[in-house]
C-alpha cells in the first residue's frame, strides 16, 4: 500500500531525508519513532503528497505522490499534529464540510458526518462547537474528519500528544478498530510505552533516516528478560539456538524476542532450566521497546550501559 | 452548494454581523435623510459604504481566507480535500466577502438611483458594473496576493494580511484614478482615448480594461490555487498573460506625456511600442521577482535538470519571476536591434544596459533570499534603493554625476561603458547568488 523509495527531501541549508526506502504493511499500524527534528514529520508530509521531494518517489496505492498528489488525497486521511479545527463551527458542520470536502454527494453527506462521529464516539457532541471541546475530543473530532471519507490510508502526526491516559486509552482502541476495519495507518509518536498496544511495526527515523535500514515487528512475539543468578558465557549461543532472536544479551542477562504465545515461553523457560541455567528472572519486559529505541538513535550511550544491541 | 462557499458563508454570515452591517448602513442613511443633504447627500455617503465594504474590508477578508487559513492551521486539511481549485477559489472569494457585499450592494443601488434618474438606465448600470467589478478587482488581487505570499512562508500572518489588503486597495485605487481621469478627459473636450492606433470611447475602454484585468486576476487566483491543491500549472498561462501585457502597453503609443516625447524623439513608432511592452515586462520582472520565493533548493534541482539535458523539464517548471525576466529580456533585446537598425545607437545601448542591470537587480534577490529567507527580499530592496537612489545622490554631492550611468540604466554619451559596467556587475552578481545558494545548500 505505501512505498518509499530513496526519498530526499531538502530544506534550504538542511536535508531532512537522506534517500529513506520503505515498504510498510497493508491494513497494519505502523508507528514512525524517533527524536525531535528526526524527519518524521518531513516523511508524513510527503506520504500525504504534501511535500514535493527533491528525490525518490512516494507510491500509494501504487500511485506516485509527485504524479497524482488528488488521487492520493482522495485515498487518505491525514491528521496533523496540531489538529486543524474550525472553532466557530459545530461538530455537525465540521463533519459535513469534511464530508462534502472529500467528494461525498450533498445526499449523502450528513449520513457520513453522523457515522464518522459514532466511529470516534462524537454523537452526543454533534451540536457543540469544535471550538468548546476538550483537547481529548478535539483529536476525536479531527480522526473523524480525515476518515469521514473512508480512506484506504490514515496517516497521523502525533495523535496521542497532549492526551491524558483516558484519552490515550481510548485512541489505541480507535486506531486497533480502524485497522480491523481494513484502514492502513501510520502514527507518528514520542510515546513508546503505548505502542506495543497498538502498533504492528515499529520504524526508527533518526536524522533522516531509517535506523536499522527497516521497520521492527512489535505484534506475533513477545520480547523476554532473562537473567541469571550465576552468569554464563554461553547464554546467548544458548538462546539463539533455541530459535530465540537475540536483541541484547550478556552474561548475566538477555532480551530476546520469542515468536509463539505462552506455550513457546513455557518451552524456552523449560529448556533454560533444564540446561543447568540458574534462571532468576523470565518475564515481558515493559522496557524493551524503549532499550531498542535506545539501541538504535543513541547507541554510544545505549553501549555504555553494557548491552549489545542487535537489531536485525 | 459549492462545499467551501456553504463553509465561507456558516462562519462568516453570523446573525450578529448581519444585523451588525444593517444596522450601520441604517444609521448612515438615516443620518443622511435626517440632515436633508445638508452633510452628505446619500448617494456620496453610499460611495463611501461601499469603499469600506467592498474594498477596504472586502480586500481583508479575501486576503483573511487563505492566511486565516494558515494561522487557524486548516491549509493542510484544504489542501487535501477532492475540492477543484475553482471551487475553492470562487468560494473563498464570494464566500469571505458575503458580509461585505451584503453591506456594499444596497450602497450600489444608492449609488446608481441618480444616474438613472439623469442619466438613464444604460448608464446607470454600466456605472454599477464598473463598480461592482472594480470591489471584485480589488478583492480578487488580495486573495492572488495572500495566494502568493503563503509560498513564502512568512509566519506572520498580520503582515501577511495587511501586504494582501494593501495591494488589494492598491489594485481598487489605481483602477478608480485612471477611471476619474477619464472624467478629466472629458471635460477637456477629449472623450476617446487613442489605443493602437484607433479611438475608443474613454468610458467603454475603462470598463473593458478593468474586465479584462479582473479576468487575469481570477485566473491567476485560479492558477495559484491549482498549485497550492498540487496540480501542476506549466508556464504557459502565465507567458499568455505576459503576452496580453505586453500588447495591452504597448498600444498606448499616442499616450506617451510631451515631455517624454521630446527626451525620446526620433524613435520610430514600432520602437516605441516595443518600449512599451519591455517596461511593462520589466516591471512584471521586478514585481514577481520581489514577491515570489526564490528557493534555493528548487534552483538547484532546476539547474541539475538543465545540466542533464531535461530542458522541456525544467521550462514546464520554470517561476513567473524567471518567465518575466526572461521575456523582459528577449523583448529589450528585440528592442536593441530595432534600435540599432533605426540607427539609435545610444539608445540601443542604453537598452542593453537596462538588461544588465535587470541581472545584476534579479541576482541580488536571489542573494539575499539564500542569505536571509524571507528578509533577504525586503534587504535585497534595500539595496536596490542604494544603487538606485543613493549612489546618484552621492556622485551628484562629489561632483561626478557623470558617473551615474554605472549604477543605473542612462542615455550617455559614455554608452558602451555604461553596457560593459552593467553586464559586469550582473555577471558577478550572478556569480555571487550561485555562491551563496551553494554555499546555502552546502550547509547541513
Amino acid at each position: 500500500m505505501i512505498e518509499i523509495r530513496d526519498l530526499v527531501f531538502e530544506y534550504p541549508g538542511h536535508r531532512a531525508l537522506h534517500g529513506v526506502s520503505l515498504r510498510l504493511a497493508d491494513k497494519a499500524i505502523t508507528a514512525l519513532v524517533g527524536p525531535n527534528g528526526a524527519g518524521k514529520t518531513t516523511l508524513l508530509r510527503c506520504m500525504a503528497a504534501l511535500e514535493t521531494p527533491y528525490a525518490g518517489r512516494v507510491l500509494i496505492d501504487g500511485l506516485d505522490t509527485r504524479e497524482a498528489p488528488r488521487a492520493i488525497h482522495a485515498r487518505l486521511g491525514y491528521l496533523p499534529d496540531f489538529f486543524g479545527l474550525y472553532d466557530a463551527l459545530n461538530v455537525r458542520r465540521c463533519l459535513q464540510y469534511a464530508a462534502r470536502a472529500h467528494g461525498i454527494a450533498a445526499g449523502q453527506a450528513a449520513s457520513a458526518a453522523q457515522d464518522a462521529a459514532a466511529r470516534v464516539g462524537l454523537t452526543d457532541r454533534m451540536e457543540q462547537a469544535a471550538g468548546a471541546l476538550s483537547r481529548g475530543l478535539r483529536q476525536r473530532l479531527a480522526i473523524a474528519q480525515a476518515i469521514v471519507h473512508a480512506p484506504k490510508v490514515l496517516l497521523l502526526d502525533e495523535p496521542a500528544a497532549g492526551l491524558d491516559p483516558q484519552a490515550r486509552r481510548e485512541l489505541s482502541q480507535l486506531l486497533l478498530s480502524l485497522r480491523d476495519g481494513g484502514m492502513t495507518l501510520v502514527v507518528s509518536s514520542h510515546i513508546l510505552a503505548e505502542l506495543e498496544d497498538y502498533s504492528d511495526r515499529m520504524v526508527i527515523v533518526d536524522h533522516g533516516r531509517i535506523a536499522g535500514g527497516q521497520g521492527i515487528a512489535l505484534k506475533g512475539e513477545a520480547r523476554l528478560r532473562i537473567r541469571l543468578a550465576s552468569p554464563r558465557g554461553d547464554l546467548k549461543d544458548f538462546l539463539t539456538g533455541q530459535g530465540a532472536r537475540i536483541e541484547s544479551a550478556d552474561s548475566e542477562q538477555a532480551l530476546v524476542a520469542l515468536e509463539g504465545g505462552t506455550a513457546e515461553r513455557a518451552a524456552l523457560l523449560a529448556v533454560l532450566v533444564g540446561a543447568g541455567f540458574s534462571v532468576s528472572e523470565f518475564a515481558k519486559d515493559s522496557r524493551a521497546l524503549e532499550e531498542v529505541y535506545f539501541a538504535q538513535v543513541n547507541p554510544r550511550a545505549h553501549a555504555r550501559t553494557g548491552l549489545e544491541a542487535h537489531i536485525k | 452548494m459549492n462545499p467551501e462557499l456553504l463553509r465561507n458563508l456558516w462562519l462568516e454570515a453570523s446573525p450578529f454581523k448581519l444585523v451588525q452591517t444593517a444596522g450601520l448602513l441604517l444609521l448612515v442613511f438615516g443620518l443622511c435623510m435626517a440632515a436633508r443633504g445638508r452633510i452628505l447627500s446619500p448617494d456620496h455617503a453610499a460611495m463611501a459604504l461601499y469603499w469600506l465594504f467592498a474594498v477596504l474590508w472586502g480586500t481583508r477578508s479575501a486576503a483573511m481566507s487563505v492566511v486565516g487559513e494558515i494561522r487557524e492551521r486548516t491549509w493542510d486539511g484544504q489542501k487535501l480535500s477532492s475540492l477543484r481549485p475553482g471551487e475553492m477559489m470562487w468560494g473563498k472569494l464570494v464566500g469571505a466577502t458575503c458580509v461585505n457585499w451584503f453591506g456594499a450592494l444596497p450602497c450600489l443601488v444608492v449609488i446608481m438611483i441618480p444616474v438613472w434618474i439623469g442619466a438613464g438606465p444604460g448608464r446607470a448600470l454600466a456605472y454599477g458594473a464598473i463598480l461592482l467589478a472594480l470591489g471584485l478587482f480589488a478583492q480578487a488581487v488580495a486573495l492572488l496576493s495572500s495566494l502568493t505570499l503563503i509560498r513564502r512562508d512568512t509566519g506572520n500572518w498580520r503582515l501577511d494580511a495587511f501586504l494582501c489588503q494593501i495591494a488589494g486597495i492598491g489594485a481598487g485605487l489605481l483602477y478608480y484614478s485612471l477611471w476619474s481621469s477619464a472624467f478629466t478627459f472629458e471635460r477637456n473636450g477629449d472623450n476617446a482615448v487613442v489605443w493602437w492606433g484607433h479611438a475608443f470611447d474613454l468610458n467603454s475602454f475603462h470598463m473593458v480594461s478593468l474586465l479584462l484585468f479582473l479576468g487575469w486576476a481570477l485566473v491567476g487566483c485560479w492558477r495559484a490555487m491549482r498549485a497550492e491543491l498540487r496540480f501542476a500549472n506549466g508556464p504557459f498561462v502565465w507567458l499568455a498573460y505576459l503576452v496580453y501585457l505586453a500588447i495591452y502597453s504597448a498600444g498606448f503609443e499616442s499616450s506617451i506625456p510631451q515631455v517624454v516625447l521630446l527626451y525620446i524623439g526620433g524613435l520610430s513608432p514600432a520602437a516605441v511600442r516595443l518600449g512599451l511592452a519591455g517596461f511593462a515586462l520589466l516591471s512584471s520582472a521586478y514585481g514577481m521577482t520581489f514577491l515570489e520565493p526564490k528557493e534555493p533548493v528548487r534552483l538547484r534541482w532546476l539547474g541539475e535538470q538543465i545540466r542533464a539535458g531535461r530542458i522541456a523539464e525544467a521550462f514546464l517548471a520554470l517561476d513567473t519571476w524567471m518567465l518575466s525576466t526572461i521575456a523582459a529580456m528577449v523583448v529589450g533585446l528585440l528592442l536593441a536591434l530595432l534600435l540599432i537598425s533605426g540607427g539609435a545607437v545610444n539608445y540601443a545601448l542604453a537598452v542593453l544596459a537596462m538588461l544588465g542591470f535587470l541581472t545584476r537587480d534579479v541576482a541580488i534577490f536571489v542573494m539575499a533570499r539564500a542569505l536571509a529567507g524571507n528578509k533577504g527580499d525586503f534587504a535585497a530592496l534595500a539595496a536596490l534603493g542604494v544603487l538606485y537612489l543613493l549612489m546618484p545622490m552621492v556622485l551628484r554631492g562629489l561632483g561626478l554625476q557623470g558617473l551615474q550611468f554605472l549604477f543605473v540604466p542612462a542615455v550617455t554619451d559614455a554608452a558602451v561603458l555604461s553596457v560593459l559596467a552593467a553586464w559586469a556587475q550582473g555577471l558577478v552578481a550572478l556569480w555571487l547568488a550561485a555562491h551563496s545558494i551553494s554555499k546555502k545548500l552546502n550547509a547541513r
